[in-house]
């Protein structure tokens, strides 16, 4: 017993010690579900940064309502069982709201579990359209929808004169659903046809086989909607087979890695539909946010994504200032219906009842000799 | 007809990298009965080795394009062979008389410790090769376009696989090998360093897995920390495809499932193409449990 007690008395009280004051009620806790590990560590990574900036900034200039504001991240690995694992932890901590995440199918597998606990969630890079046509109060998204996605895809095949399109996709909610949008678009318009629509296997490294499939269908131009791994591999193998088709992707092609995988020859060309690139941002807040960014890390953002994820950070914090509460039904409907025209990073931010974002922000890319994405006009 | 020929020549370029990586799995299997679910990672700290070489010490300037990658290559198999056999000594090794299935566990923890520490030390993002170190020649063989690295890739396996061949079967060691995947006490009984051998085989088949993955980031250009689990999943089915635990086994499965793989997505379906190769495999257990040329009985993992 004496030794018992000579062991668990200092232990008690050095866990005491290491433990987080009792009354840590005085954080304002948001939470960020992303991709830290697995294929799209990057994005999740880039994320992180991004949130820390901004939470940062916001407790330096003295709080929110006089609270710290405190981010708690948890790694979801691009993948839905480990997200929804992520989720429930998040669940656990006291955060009022969770932004992320990155893929559509990711964030579908934990919408049930912030909605039943909840907790606002805004998504990030999340485009699948059924996310939003669930009726969940407390769902967001600072991205855009693929529909309006597949629209711009569609005008832009047709207004590049195409009218033989290869569509492929890699069979994720978002790269399919997109797929199909814009399949049932060209459709309907006159004198485009869509000669070929498969999926492919993500994460493979040789594509060969399938392009020497898409090519005895003979199109004059290939739209793929899956993420940019993928694409960069699929332009290079393209290119090595001497077949210089014009190749289009959707906003999920939008990284510098693209270029890194494929190579600046191969690249060259390379259309693409996004939103817009930090770097093209031109709001004061954004030039003042790649400004800082620039400063802490190095560099300016590499992803459109992680930005939207600031995007999301600054609504909440916003609709928590303004509401001057962490009460989330109060916080969902200040979303919904008074937010108006908020100066965000990519742009003016309002969501409609849905929970979708207001507005056009697609925009046609196109990478240059150099490997650099300009947008087009 | 082109397409078809054409098709092929995709399959064989990348059943050659699969039987690479098979044989690894298969010699570990032969030897010790053991998935070794790290090889697919030690394929991947194959092609990461390669990159800070080849960039960190330009050989290929030195040496010119041939000898440049011929050394990188040995150096590439040394280094992933010796992280192979430190692989056993911490992870398998202690585990040697206990139940098979808690090496299986610290086989398929230290998959993610790989993997992790790859990301770790590498960062998360792409890496990519640098460009136009071997000859971008594209060779025309009737009507077919044939890039040469493909060609280049192929030859390379084929030659490391009957290099290993002719080890296996006409050396000292070789016999060792064969007669500790035989029976291991029997073999200890006879005087062989069953010890030894386990080492030699945890050499061996990451030296291959490496060589692999340095091929894998020559031809491809790209590598990322999590590509080992694709391609070990794939030789691991191809080795259990030629009957795991014999080494020609793993050759002909590697190829023979590359090629099922490139004609399935031709003339089936490219999203079905995993679907059917492994349709294929289950159909080729059912006629022959052992797998193509397995003789020993397969037993469960």
């Amino acid at each position: 017993m004496k030794k018992f007690i000579a062991v668990f008395f200092p232990l008690l009280a050095l866990s005491l010690l290491l433990s987080p004051p009792l009354f840590s009620a005085e954080t304002v806790k948001i939470g960020l579900m992303g991709p830290m590990t697995g294929p799209w560590a990057s994005e999740g990574q880039e994320m992180k940064q991004v949130l820390d900036l901004l939470a940062e900034d916001i407790n330096s200039a003295g709080g929110l309502n006089g609270k710290k504001v405190e981010v708690i991240s948890e790694d979801d690995s691009g993948d839905p069982r480990q997200a929804s694992l992520a989720a429930t932890r998040l669940t656990t901590k006291g955060v009022v709201a969770v932004i992320g995440t990155y893929g559509s199918s990711i964030t579908e597998a934990t919408q049930n579990i912030y909605d039943e606990s909840e907790i606002i969630q805004v998504a990030n890079g999340s485009t699948a359209i059924r996310l939003t046509e669930k009726g969940l109060d407390y769902f967001f998204r600072t991205c855009p929808r693929d529909d309006e996605q597949g629209r711009v895809a569609a005008n832009t095949i047709k207004k590049l004169g195409h009218k033989k399109v290869a569509i492929l996709h890699d069979n994720t909610s978002y790269a399919k659903g997109l797929a199909s949008e814009t399949q049932g678009l060209l459709i309907e318009m006159e004198g485009v046809e869509v000669v070929f629509f498969e999926a492919i296997t993500p994460g493979e490294r040789d594509y060969n086989a399938i392009l020497t499939k898409v090519k005895a269908t003979s199109p004059d131009a290939i739209f793929f909607t899956g993420y940019y791994p993928e694409a960069g591999l699929l332009l290079r193998q393209k290119t090595e087979m001497g077949w210089d088709v014009p190749f289009m992707g959707g906003d999920a092609t939008n990284h510098p890695d693209l270029v890194k995988i494929a190579g600046n020859a191969a690249a060259k060309g390379f259309y693409f539909v996004s939103a817009p690139l930090p770097k093209d941002l031109d709001t004061p807040e954004a030039r003042d946010f790649v400004e800082k960014f620039q400063k802490a890390y190095g560099h300016a953002p590499n992803s459109i994504y992680a930005v939207l994820a600031g995007d999301g950070f600054r609504v909440v914090t916003e609709a928590i200032k303004q509401t001057d509460s962490t009460d989330t039904q109060k916080i969902a409907d200040y979303l919904h219906k008074e937010m108006e025209g908020f100066p965000g990073l990519t742009g003016k931010i309002s969501f409609n009842d849905k929970g979708d974002r207001v507005g056009e922000v697609y925009r046609v890319y196109q990478v240059n000799e150099n490997g650099e994405f300009i947008l087009q006009p | 007809m082109e397409q078809f020929f054409q098709q092929l020549t995709n399959g064989l370029a990348v059943g050659g990298i699969y039987a690479l990586i098979a044989l690894g799995y298969t010699m570990v299997y032969g030897v010790l009965k053991l998935i070794n679910f790290a090889h697919g990672d030690l394929f991947t700290i194959g092609s990461y080795l390669g990159l800070t070489l080849l960039t960190s010490m330009a050989l290929t300037d030195k040496l010119g394009p041939f000898f440049g990658i011929l050394l990188l290559a040995v150096m590439v198999m040394i280094l992933v062979g010796i992280v192979g056999i430190l692989l056993d000594q911490v992870a398998y090794r202690p585990l040697r008389e206990s139940p098979r299935l808690s090496a299986v566990v610290s086989a398929l923890g230290a998959s993610i410790f790989f993997q992790n520490t790859i990301m770790l030390i590498y960062g998360a993002s792409f890496h990519v090769y640098p460009q136009n170190i071997l000859p971008r020649m594209v060779v025309n063989v009737f009507g077919l376009h044939i890039p040469m690295i493909r060609i280049l890739v192929l030859l390379a396996s084929v030659v490391m696989m009957l290099a290993l061949y002719t080890f296996i079967q006409k050396t000292t060691i070789g016999t060792a090998i064969r007669a500790a995947a035989e029976d291991q006490g029997a073999a200890k009984l006879m005087g062989i360093d069953v010890n030894g051998v386990i080492m030699i085989v945890f050499f061996i088949g990451p030296a291959l897995g490496g060589a692999a993955g340095l091929m894998v980031g020559l031809y491809y250009g790209q590598v990322n920390f999590t590509m080992g689990w694709i391609y070990g999943l794939k030789a691991f089915t191809a080795a259990i495809l030629g009957g795991i635990g014999n080494i020609p086994g793993a050759m002909v499965g590697g190829i023979l499932l590359g090629v099922i793989e490139a004609l399935g997505a031709a003339y089936i379906s490219i999203a079905w193409k995993d679907a059917i190769a492994f349709l294929v495999l289950i159909l080729i257990l059912i006629v022959r449990p052992t797998g193509l040329l397995g003789e020993r009985v397969a037993e469960k993992i």
